[in-house]
């Protein structure tokens, strides 16, 4: 690759921004990384839940076909954790804790089995090169998850169980996503057994520390080149090159920086959020276009106390706030460190609550879940609703009509501007894997099209 | 009646052809998540919903096809 002399902005210091960075600089371009916060790592972030303890406020887990992520992570000389998942499984449905020795959850066996059958069948026809071509495409973008599961008239366990497999899986109320990027998303994780399982899925393993030091190693590479604390509020563009406008939300001091290509890494509600000169053709999020809803929720122990009582402290719940629990303990046992998923309708209803009322309604789905426990020493929340920076996680979810309406132009660069991030990766789509991917492809196109208007002699290549 | 059909219900579950009828679904891969895809496919076959726990206790072709015999009147 040669990227020598051509001047490149990055929007966004997460995964892939900084993925897309480093590659560019490797391939002698000028590269300048804006991050709005006063920190990288976007969608990654470690939050201190105790003495010593960083855990995963945001993506943690990856798993043997995140191949480029691995890859990183060696490069970068961190370490992996297994998750652990030894021991029992508890579960909180129809108002009775039961603990069982496999997942598989106290509903009827053969309703989930048709669950997932049909969930198969959808994913089957999917095209993952273009979703939006998939067939029947029209009809799955055009109504809801929840919508398609009603009309499989399955047993009410299945129903019951549904909106919890969603959640985990894609941070997702089934109202809020079509049938199609529900099929899309499963289909772009690996399918639904990878990424539903521990191991020998996609929740293998953590990095130890924390995913964000993957974000930190790769801004320490760049050094300088990446600007905290600036907020892209418009990019201008014509035949001479591109300006990027900053407006701090400090002080509101203004920036410009000049580019000949910029790359925006961010999710796409914020990208829509960015006044583009000229003006997009094609919108980067409609307004059926959804905030991924994930709050996580960390409990403190001295220990995994849960392991000497048999379980693993994975669990499942009908109602939140806790839809789930992990195991994230430090692998060096300094403290025990029990994760909780507020998932899909149940985030957006714990999420407004006053901190006070937070914390009870955690502690008290806690004592159910585990009445031999001792209260958590501490409970840490982590609200992605309300970043303002990432406005939710996992991923942004592609409401009714939004495939057809922006997936032909997912990646489509406008002119000089390019776009990135995970909700731009057809491959593990809303995963660090997929932001990680969309670094690399859009590193390749910027050298590609900064070649072509060099040889055609074009200011603008669109 | 024989244990056959339930062994091809695991290879079309599982993506495998290497099962026989006395083979342990787990150690072939299976998880909880494709037991209930074969307990579906049972209850669709033979008419016979089978629970979960009749999969743990003898999670192979043989074990299951035993049990749907024996609720089979």
């Amino acid at each position: 690759m040669n990227g020598e002399s051509m001047r490149v902005i990055v929007v966004g210091a997460g995964l892939a921004g900084l993925t897309a960075a480093v590659d560019l600089t490797s391939a002698g371009a000028e590269v300048t990384v804006l991050e709005a916060r006063d920190r990288v790592g976007g969608r990654t972030h470690g939050v201190s839940v105790s003495e010593g303890v960083v855990a995963d406020g945001g993506g943690a887990y990856l798993g043997a076909l995140h191949t480029e992520l691995l890859a990183l992570v060696r490069e970068h000389g961190l370490a992996l954790v297994s998750t652990e998942m030894a021991g029992d499984s508890t579960f909180l449905l129809a108002d009775r804790r039961t603990t069982s020795a496999t997942r598989m959850p106290a509903l009827n066996a053969v309703a989930l089995g048709d669950l997932f059958d049909r969930l198969e069948e959808l994913v089957a026809q999917v095209r993952p090169e273009a979703p939006w071509r998939s067939p029947w495409a029209g009809r799955l973008d055009r109504v809801s998850a929840a919508r398609w599961l009603a009309d499989e008239h399955l047993h009410p366990d299945a129903q019951t169980f549904f909106p919890l497999f969603l959640g985990e899986m894609m941070a997702a109320d089934p109202t809020a996503i079509s049938a199609l990027h529900m099929a899309f998303y499963l289909h772009s994780g690996g399918g639904i057994r990878f990424l539903n399982a521990f191991e020998g899925g996609a929740q293998q393993w953590r990095i130890s520390g924390g995913a964000h030091l993957l974000c930190q190693a790769l801004a320490e590479r760049l050094s300088q080149r990446v600007r905290l604390r600036q907020p892209v509020c418009a990019i201008d563009q014509d035949g001479d090159g591109v300006v990027v406008h900053c407006i701090s939300d400090v002080d509101g001091t203004q920036s410009k920086y000049f580019a000949d290509r910029v790359i925006v890494a961010v999710p796409p509600l914020l990208a829509q959020g960015i006044e583009f000169r000229p003006a997009l053709r094609a919108p980067r999020a409609t307004a059926a276009t959804g905030r991924g809803c994930a709050i996580k929720v960390h409990l403190s122990y001295p220990a995994a106390l849960w392991r000497e009582q048999g379980l693993s402290g994975w669990s499942l719940s009908a109602h939140g706030p806790l839809l789930s629990t992990v195991d994230d303990s430090p692998p060096d046992q300094s403290a025990g460190v029990l994760t909780g998923f507020v998932t899909g309708a149940a985030a957006s209803a714990f999420g407004p609550l006053p901190s006070d009322q937070k914390r009870e309604a955690v502690l008290t789905h806690a004592r159910w879940l585990f009445p031999q426990l001792p209260p958590p020493t501490r409970c840490t929340v982590t609200d992605w609703l309300a970043e303002k920076y990432s406005r939710g996680c996992y991923a942004a979810l592609f409401g009714l009509g939004d495939w057809l309406r922006l997936g032909p132009t997912l990646t489509e660069p406008y002119g000089r501007i390019h776009w990135a991030g995970t909700e731009t990766s057809l491959e593990f789509f809303g995963l660090m894997e997929g932001a990680i991917r969309s670094g690399r492809r859009v590193a390749t196109e910027v050298i590609r099209d900064g070649e072509r208007a060099v040889v055609s002699g074009e200011a603008m290549s669109r | 009646m024989s244990a056959d059909h339930i062994v091809q219900i695991f290879c079309r579950v599982l993506g495998t052809n290497e099962v026989d009828a006395s083979s342990d679904f787990f150690e072939l891969g299976g998880d909880s998540l494709l037991a209930t895809r074969v307990l579906s496919a049972i209850a669709r076959d033979y008419g016979t919903e089978l629970l979960f726990e009749d999969f743990v206790d003898d999670p192979s072709a043989r074990g299951l096809f035993s049990k749907v015999a024996a609720a089979v009147p």
